[in-house]
């Protein structure tokens, strides 16, 4: 029980990260950024083979009455890829392992964390779709987040040329908010460099980098 | 003029022994995934220059001997999560191909 109390804080934390399979080939190395109003992250992976990565995290978020500061392991794995000569379609899975300082009404907790995830995507010259849940359950309470992400591209680009897409995100978390978030987002691609900017119909920002090395 | 001449042969026979390779892939939809085919072929030793080209989904290797190990081809494009459909030699520079497609 008390193992599964403290459990939950960082299940909470958890639920606040993108799911965003950071990995592209054998022996590349990933930088991401992320950051929001309330939370910021810095990470990097290195793809140990052509389908699975490994990487380590650092993240900060802010809540009501309440700061974490930490930091983990995490692996990466595409279980399964379908390439077609249009379209390419993958399912991973996410697992998260780490530790963190919870500092809540001035009083300050370490806590360790698990959480796993899947997601399936789907991706055209001109569309692209994706579907993760994250699997975050403790105590009697269910923290479940599902997150839907779909968009379309301008226009078709080489492969030397910035490509632009609008994408919209939406999620949800379970017993964290009653409300479901809606995040229109632009996306721009650059051979190695991943660009994601957004504001939430809240009208908070949220910008999300990645780079491939 | 021997200087000229050597160089007008260096320029020739490069060309002449050079060979490109093109590769079919499948599910080559992204810049983003795409460029770890690029960068892998770019660590191959003969490898001269390699083009990716999204819109008719296909990869050019230039290279300074007869060319690249077919199976050496398939296992780095494999790695980098695509799936290769075929690979066949053609009488076209990179420079040549690339002039076509991208103005």
């Amino acid at each position: 029980m008390l193992l599964v109390k403290s459990i939950i804080p960082g299940l909470l934390f958890a639920a606040i990260n993108a799911f965003g399979a950071p990995m592209t080939f054998k022996d590349s190395t990933v930088l991401m950024i992320e950051g929001a109003k309330d939370f910021k992250r810095i990470e990097s992976s290195y793809a140990v083979s052509g389908k699975e990565s490994i990487g380590l995290r650092l993240f900060n978020a802010k809540g009501q009455r309440r700061k974490v500061d930490g930091g983990g392991l995490f692996y990466l794995n595409r279980i399964k890829r379908v390439n077609k000569t249009n379209s390419q379609a993958n399912l991973w899975l996410y697992l998260e392992l780490g530790q963190f300082n919870l500092d809540k009404r001035n009083v300050e907790k370490n806590h360790i964390y698990l959480s796993p995830s899947i997601q399936f995507d789907y991706e055209t010259k001109r569309l692209y779709t994706s579907l993760s849940h994250q699997v975050l359950r403790g105590a009697h309470e269910n923290f479940d987040r599902t997150q839907f992400k779909s968009g379309f591209s301008f226009y078709e680009a080489s492969y030397e040329k910035t490509q632009p897409w609008f994408i919209l995100e939406v999620m949800n978390m379970n017993s964290l908010s009653k409300k479901v978030a809606v995040i229109p987002t632009l996306r721009l691609i650059n051979k190695a460099l991943f660009f994601e900017a957004g504001i939430s119909t809240k009208g908070e920002p949220k910008l999300h980098i990645m780079y491939t090395f | 003029m021997r200087k000229i001449i050597f160089i007008l042969w260096l320029f020739v026979s490069t060309t002449a022994f050079a060979t490109t390779q093109k590769i079919e892939v499948l599910g080559m939809v992204c810049a983003y995934c795409a460029q770890g085919i690029e960068k892998s072929l770019k660590t191959l030793n003969d490898v001269n220059d390699v083009y990716v080209n999204l819109e008719k989904f296909f990869v050019l290797v230039e290279s300074n001997n007869a060319g690249i190990d077919e199976e050496k081809l398939k296992n780095l494009i494999v790695d980098a999560g695509y799936t290769v459909q075929k690979i066949e030699n053609i009488n076209e520079t990179i420079q040549n191909v690339r002039s076509k497609y991208e103005k």
